[in-house]
């Protein structure tokens, strides 16, 4: 054989190895999940009650994702950091997330302390983050390329309130609200909102702390003088113990004074084991309901989550299921995990999610910036200890006033 | 109205402090270290009464009693354990013993609320009530079933724990071992059975703070936290190892906190108890009903 030869057959071997070496990496990436992280409170002070339902919401958005062939012949892959609801360990979890685990979007945070920590570490990293809970405005208004909100916010809710107030014929509102970004902010927005729709109200509020057990100081200035609507913003479990001392002592709901949630926290599991008679006639500010219609993905998320957990569907598994559904269709629509593409893919959305019609503003205007506006939602009324929220009464219908004749008054 | 409302809820706080504080301050007066796990005796009675009454639906009458032995047990082992190197001859420990009581009560502190965090789950519970009244009127003033009762039985509690330290024959080796442990040795006391039975008392009285406590803050893995932090409070204002003074130190916080919350600001509520600490450490360290220290 001679040199010549001898270097052929060598080249054309190379040329073979190389071309199966490629084929194999390709093969292999092709195989390699695609990593979204998830950041969520799974032991106190924060809210595990709602990290629980995030952490049930994405899974069986995944399993969903997964089963139906992955997003680009490749399976996702949900990596869990616990926060405790601590924004310096929220901060920590994201920054593990991105640098050591390489996820291409973070998903699941649902306090909004959290978010606002978290926001920066993303922002820095310029990887897409989807904020699935954090109702603060201010997580908008940072205006941050980078963060997509597929979930509620706070001048949505302040909003629905003033006008609920307003309806309801209210001239004395209390509001309690927790001592974090959400509560105080929300607390706020509610002032302003009130100012400008219902400007005869007499309105304040008191900021309790989340960790707090003994409310009784702050509420028990109310009961020689009680206000015509009390409003709670505050998250489990203090949120539990507030409605106990209020109904305890006669305050709310009662006669005179109605009860109002503004937090969502009656579909939670652990609602009626920690809240009996307190929540009888309680009004609720509510993102779902089992008798609002659902698009088809949102039947199937609310299927699998009844047969995985046995739980009713709550708000929550939608607005986590639909975080992750966002991600894996910016994905699909940018044809890869860049980030750039990503975030351009998340602006140009037209997508219908579990509970409707989504798409991200544009508009750099405070809260509005990258978020799904037309959240639909209402107001219910539970009117008996241990109701499923199936039996509740909806006393306003998704894009409806609210009808004051509708609901009834605690005796 | 709202002063009689507030001086009762104070009061009624005052007990359920008083019910840790006293445990806290038998275990320094006895053993002179302080126990950073007491909270989580707290959490354990709340989680023993209401997981009584919730999973196996036995009567929270019952379960009370059940708590406050499970405290105690758990007190006993922690004693047997843990803190009888301190004093139990091992005398290269005893060089250190306060550095060794503080890591060792912290860490059993970390241990007890991940272990319940992990098993029993991070969720909050409501305990079952004692009485099914949601309301009592006491002429103006409206207060709960429960919390009402549950106060009651917390001041039986603390009469008969201070009747057992008085007079009975363990009581009173507690207090002469609590006066001179080698003293107390000499006479013939067993001093090692005698810091037994505190630890378990004192672990049994958090137990049932926590069970009182149950049906109105809706224990999680955390919640002893909070009321061992006022404990360490009290158990200075009323002077280190006196059981009265903690009563009373006990009682002035609850108060204090209830119209301090109203008069002054309820976010600094938390807050009163630590600067009247600073004061007390400053103006009289040795607490309300604390002798000075001599040393000859």
């Amino acid at each position: 054989m001679s040199i010549k030869s001898t270097f052929r057959t060598h080249r054309t071997g190379l040329v073979a190895l190389a071309a199966g070496l490629f084929a194999f990496a390709n093969a292999a990436l092709a195989a390699d999940p695609i990593k979204v992280g998830v950041t969520i409170a799974q032991s106190p002070p924060g809210s595990v009650s709602q990290g629980t339902q995030v952490k049930d919401g994405v899974e069986v958005a995944a399993k969903i994702i997964n089963d139906a062939g992955g997003v680009l012949g490749r399976k996702i892959e949900l990596v869990f950091e616990d926060t405790q609801g601590i924004p310096e360990k929220t901060r920590a979890a994201v920054e593990k997330l991105i640098t050591s685990d390489k996820v291409v979007a973070i998903v699941g945070e649902h306090q909004s302390s959290g978010a606002l920590a978290a926001i920066e570490v993303a922002h820095r990293y310029h990887v897409p983050y989807i904020n699935t809970n954090g109702w603060s405005d201010a997580i908008r208004e940072k205006g941050y390329a980078e963060v997509f909100n597929p979930g509620n916010y706070n001048s949505r809710v302040a909003i629905a309130m003033a006008e609920t107030m307003k309806a309801l014929g209210a001239k004395r509102v209390v509001a309690f609200c927790e001592n974090t970004d959400y509560g105080v902010g929300l607390a706020k927005l509610l002032g302003a909102q009130l100012a400008e729709r219902a400007p005869g109200v007499e309105y304040k509020y008191e900021t309790l702390d989340r960790a707090g057990k003994d409310f009784l100081p702050a509420l028990l200035p109310l009961k020689a003088n009680p206000p015509d609507a009390v409003i709670e913003i505050m998250l489990p479990p203090a949120a539990y113990i507030v409605l106990n001392q209020l109904y305890e002592q006669g305050i709310a709901p009662s006669a005179k004074t109605y009860l109002y949630d503004a937090s969502g926290i009656a579909d939670y599991p652990d609602f009626w084991t920690n809240v009996s008679d307190a929540a009888k006639n309680m009004l609720v500010f509510g993102l779902y309901h089992p008798k609002m219609t659902l698009p088809d993905l949102g039947k199937k998320v609310a299927a699998d989550y009844t047969a995985k957990t046995k739980n009713q569907p709550s708000r929550l598994l939608f607005q986590a299921a639909d975080s992750l559904f966002v991600v894996t269709e910016a994905i699909k629509a940018a044809k890869s995990t860049e980030p750039d593409a990503m975030i351009k893919a998340l602006e140009g959305l037209k997508w219908t999610g579990t509970r409707g019609g989504v798409s991200f503003s544009t508009e750099k205007a405070g809260y509005r910036y990258h978020q799904w506006l037309d959240i639909p939602y209402l107001t219910f009324q539970i009117t008996a200890v241990k109701q499923p929220i199936a039996d509740t009464k909806i006393v306003q219908d998704p894009g409806q006033k609210l009808d004051p004749a509708r609901i009834e008054k605690a005796k | 109205m709202l002063t009689l409302d507030l001086a009762i809820n104070g009061l009624i706080i005052g007990v359920f402090y008083a019910l840790m504080a006293i445990g806290l301050s038998l275990i320094f007066g006895i053993l002179k270290v302080v126990n950073f796990a007491h909270g989580e005796f707290y959490m354990l009675g709340a989680y023993a009464y209401t997981l009584a009454g919730l999973l196996l639906g036995i009567s929270p009458w019952i379960s009370l009693p059940f708590a406050f032995l499970v405290g105690m047990i758990v007190g006993l082992i922690v004693e047997r354990l843990l803190m009888r190197p301190l004093y139990s001859g091992y005398t290269s420990w005893a060089v250190m013993r306060d550095e060794y009581a503080v890591i060792v009560t912290f860490g059993l502190s970390l241990l007890l609320i991940n272990l319940v965090d992990k098993i029993v789950g991070p969720y909050a519970y409501k305990g079952p009530a004692l009485v099914d009244v949601t309301r009592i009127a006491l002429g103006p003033v409206l207060i709960s079933g429960h919390r009402l009762i549950a106060a009651l039985a917390g001041i039986g509690v603390i009469i008969a724990t201070g009747l057992i330290v008085r007079y009975s024959y363990w009581g009173r080796q507690i207090q002469a071992v609590a006066q001179n442990r080698l003293g107390a040795s000499l006479a013939g006391i067993d001093t090692a059975k005698a810091s037994a039975i505190v630890f378990a008392l004192a672990g049994g009285l958090a137990a049932v703070s926590g069970a009182l406590l149950a049906n109105i803050f809706n224990p999680t893995p955390d919640v002893g936290v909070f009321p061992a932090i006022k404990s360490y409070v009290i158990v200075v204002l009323g002077g280190m190892g006196s059981v009265p003074g903690s009563i009373v130190a006990s009682l002035i916080l609850g108060v204090l906190e209830s119209f301090g919350g109203v008069y002054i600001s309820y976010q600094y509520r938390d807050t009163f108890g630590l600067v009247i600490l600073i004061l007390v450490l400053m103006f009289r360290p040795q607490g309300l009903f604390g002798e000075r220290a001599r040393d000859v």
